[in-house]
């Protein structure tokens, strides 16, 4: 029954954050200067053209038509039409979601395998006062430097000197998948940068935290060697605040996303918003940011599950949230 | 943590430009470095001894976003021009040198100077097999004629279109238009198949169907165009290569990237200082093909309490500006000071001769101080594209010599296009932009009439005088250099549009992999005009 209600509790508050990012999101894309048809008419337009294009869009309605016909054609499953490709944009969202979710889930593999396996090793090989400085350093540019910069730098390198690596352009994984990897592999790298540093960091300071509890220095004094601790004491006790950042890191991955195409080239969903916002193609941005909101929201009660199965003490059936 | 990867971030940004904006002596080239043609009028020509086929790849930084579609008629951006002229064809088409040359007319006679008789070369089918007929010639111009297109005044007073048998087609003019042959070789007087469009078996504004060397074969907007040759193609032996690919890739740095690892093999570059980037790179050439497009800059003098409402505040800007320094400065020796007859056209003005031209700062000055503005400040409003920001930079230096003090807003396209066009009155006082200069010197001349333009009405207040020496520019009647001279001056002295320079295109190929055909000089902003000669050395 608890659990029920939990779910009810989160379907409503995921319902009221969607439709508080729909208001959000209808309100910016008209807030921004510049509208669709200067945009996309050009200089040569009369202003009778403008008006109707205004018309054949509903662009000349009050906004809270506009919104409300929206809202109701979505709630429906229906994202609207590019007002430039005039193509259905749940399709076009579809066919570059595969992009997209190779790209983040690519990013999310190295912050793991390489973040998780760094931030142990620095928390157990920590001695007080000694040492840290290079990992402190790295993980430091990691975080600071933007994905345009690094990506830029990059695409500079690579195209010199490719090594086999591609960049500015994109095969499919089911046409070619070796080619796919290669042209993929170097904007996953640069996406997963900030996360592997964030990752290390975070599992390097839960592993300490763990390190320091009674029953770690129970089994240090038992004589258990100290990777047989790691594995059975200090991995699952650490492992909380390291998921839920994960769960965290993939949402945050999204918005990178959107950097990494675009400098990378990859026709993603990413670049299909950039170049939305670009030319003020309404439909598309709103429901590009309506999908990366629900990735959000899914992501989180994702993490919430998992993080009760790992620590009932947090778990929903316990009556916390975390 | 956000703070500090801006502060990184901009720093790394600003390093990168810095060492790609100076050739390390800080030293602006003094003059424009003479293009390398390798025969008359071109940069390149393909080796036609080099087996055809193979797959040719692209890569462009536009794809066509009108939301007219593809409607060739309706097309007014040369990147929508570049790509429908793949699967279109017009009459008439432009040569090397700008002389009008046949295309889907093998000939043309005008027997008075208001008519013009065009011979249709034979065996010219559309790509869905059906032969091109008179009636289709006939139907594609009385449909431009009565469209709403940008392209419809630029015909000229066309009085009637009629067949002249089954396989000629007259045009009449209600008197005689010196640029009407120029204006017919521009992808929106593309034959259209009539037919099929009349009984609306085909909507032009989402499908290509022409006659011309490729046809499509996938498009996914903003990503790629894929084109298959057209087999039933009338030019024997063309098009060379089997299969076209035109990547669209926004980012420069990503285009260079794809040249440089043999992803494409032929890319359009939008910076200056990219051509010095790949410099080093092997087999990757890189040229500078001269266009007739020209920056230009907009003094609004219709907004409420307009600064340059008096004319003499304008003709100080105009005086006070240095063309040459913001062709070799902000373009890299690369574009051609211009008046509004665009440079390198044939017939077109000499810009040195202009009336402005031949003054110095003080005269600025002292027209400002007679105007009451010696205090004049005033902000600039440009889109964030290079090397738009580099030459808004160059007038800012320039305008302060006269003691006027420029404001920089850059904005991004959209928010520009808003602010230009957005309203009547607009509200901006000034706007930095470019027009396409076409293939006649009288054609682009006309946008500085806002009543035959109209984009530019809500911050033009139309000259009587001026539209009238453009007109008689352009009538066909009469000394045509002297009418031309005449209406560059005018439109100098009026200087509520200020042409400033050419706007040249630069183009990298890997030559390695690909034999080009490339014009000199290119009148409507059609880097793949020549792209079924374009051999395929070898293939990704």
């Amino acid at each position: 029954m608890r659990l029920l209600m939990w779910w009810c509790g989160r379907a409503l508050s995921s319902a009221v954050t969607l439709l508080g990012v729909s208001v959000l999101i209808f309100a910016a894309v008209r807030l921004m200067p510049g509208g669709f048809a200067e945009t996309v008419l050009g200089p040569f337009a009369t202003a009778a053209q403008r008006a109707e294009l205004a018309t054949r869009y509903g662009l000349d309605q009050p906004v809270f038509v506009q919104y409300g016909h929206w809202l109701a054609a979505v709630a429906g499953g229906d994202l609207g039409v590019s007002m430039i490709s005039r193509a259905p944009v749940g399709g076009e969202l579809l066919a570059r979601l595969p992009v997209t979710a190779e790209l983040t889930l690519l990013a999310v593999a190295v912050s793991v395998l390489a973040g998780v396996p760094l931030g142990v090793l620095t928390a157990v090989r920590a001695r007080p006062g000694g040492g840290g400085a290079a990992g402190r350093l790295l993980s430091g540019l990691g975080v600071s430097v933007p994905e345009f910069v690094l990506g830029s730098l990059v695409v500079f390198v690579f195209s010199r000197y490719a090594l086999g690596l591609e960049v500015g352009r994109w095969v499919p994984f089911g046409a070619d998948p070796a080619a796919n990897l290669a042209t993929i592999i170097l904007p996953a790298a640069v996406l997963s940068v900030f996360s592997v540093s964030v990752t290390a960091r975070t599992t390097r300071d839960a592993v300490m935290n763990v390190l320091v509890e009674p029953y770690v220095t129970a089994a240090v004094g038992r004589g258990e060697p100290p990777w047989a601790i790691v594995r059975h004491h200090v991995l699952r006790n650490a492992a909380t605040p390291v998921v839920t950042l994960v769960g965290t890191t993939i949402a945050y991955l999204l918005g990178g996303a959107l950097i990494v195409e675009h400098v990378f080239n990859l026709p993603g969903v990413g670049s299909y918003v950039v170049q939305a916002v670009g030319r003020r193609d309404y439909a598309v941005v709103q429901a590009g940011v309506l999908l990366a909101a629900g990735v959000f929201i899914v992501m989180n009660v994702l993490i919430d599950l998992l993080v009760g199965v790992l620590d009932p003490r947090l778990g929903v059936t316990a009556g916390r949230r975390a | 943590m956000r703070p500090i990867r801006l502060a990184c971030g901009v720093t790394a940004a600003l390093l990168a430009a810095a060492c790609a904006a100076t050739d390390g002596t800080g030293a602006a080239p003094a003059s424009p470095a003479a293009q390398e043609t390798v025969a008359p009028g071109y940069l390149a020509l393909a080796d036609d001894k080099l087996p055809a086929g193979g797959a040719l790849n692209v890569s462009v930084h536009i794809d066509s976003g009108a939301a007219t579609g593809y409607d060739p008629q309706l097309a007014d951006v040369a990147s929508t021009w570049q790509l429908l002229s793949l699967s279109y064809e017009t009459l008439v088409t432009i040569g090397p040198d700008f002389s009008v040359q046949p295309l889907l007319a093998e000939k043309w006679e005008t027997p008075s100077p208001t008519e013009y008789v065009f011979h249709l070369r034979p065996g010219v089918t559309f790509s869905n097999g059906r032969a091109m007929t008179a009636d289709d010639v006939v139907g594609s111009l009385k449909r431009l004629l009565a469209s709403k297109s940008v392209w419809r005044g630029q015909l000229g007073p066309v009085e009637s279109v009629t067949k002249d048998g089954d396989t000629a087609v007259k045009v009449t003019l209600a008197q005689p238009y010196a640029p009407f042959l120029a204006a017919l070789a521009n992808v929106p007087a593309a034959v259209l198949p009539m037919k099929e469009i009349g009984d609306k078996s085909l909507d032009p504004a989402t499908t290509l169907l022409g006659t011309g060397p490729y046809v499509v074969q996938d498009h996914r907007q903003d990503v790629s165009w894929t084109f298959r040759r057209n087999d039933r193609y009338w030019a024997e032996g063309k098009p060379a290569a089997d299969t076209l690919t035109v990547t669209i890739a926004p980012e420069e740095a990503a285009r260079i990237a794809a040249l440089q690892n043999g992803g494409t093999a032929l890319a359009t570059l939008g910076n200056v200082d990219s051509g010095s980037m790949l410099a080093g790179a092997e087999d990757v050439k890189v040229v500078t093909q001269a266009t007739t497009d020209f920056y230009y800059l907009m003094l609004n003098t219709r907004a409420a309490g307009s600064k340059f409402a008096d004319p003499r505040v304008r003709q100080a800007v105009a005086i006070a500006l240095d063309q040459r320094q913001i062709a070799d400065v902000a373009l890299g020796g690369k574009g051609r000071p211009t008046a509004i007859t665009p440079a390198g056209l044939p017939g077109a003005c000499d810009p040195a001769a202009l009336p402005s031209a031949g003054r110095t700062v003080d005269d600025a000055r002292k027209l400002l101080a007679d105007a009451g503005a010696q205090n004049l400040s005033f902000t600039l409003s440009i889109f964030n594209t290079e090397p738009a920001p580099a030459v808004a930079q160059v007038i800012q230096q320039n305008l302060q010599q006269a003691g006027i003090t420029v404001t920089i807003e850059q904005l991004d396209e959209a928010s520009w296009s808003g602010k230009v066009y957005g309203k009547a009155p607009a509200d901006f006082d000034a706007a930095l932009s470019w027009f396409a200069g076409y293939a006649d010197p009288g054609m682009v001349a006309k946008w500085w009439n806002p009543e035959t333009a109209g984009f530019n009405a809500g911050f033009m207040r139309p000259d009587k005088e001026l539209n009238a020496l453009i007109d008689a520019a352009n009538s066909g009647t009469g000394n045509r250099a002297q009418a031309l001279t005449a209406a560059c001056a005018k439109a100098d002295t009026d200087a509520q549009m200020i042409p400033l320079v050419t706007r040249p295109a630069t183009v990298a190929y890997r030559a390695d992999a690909l034999s080009p055909s490339l014009y000199a000089t290119e009148g409507y902003g059609n880097v793949l005009r020549l792209v079924a000669d374009a051999r395929v050395k070898k293939s990704r």
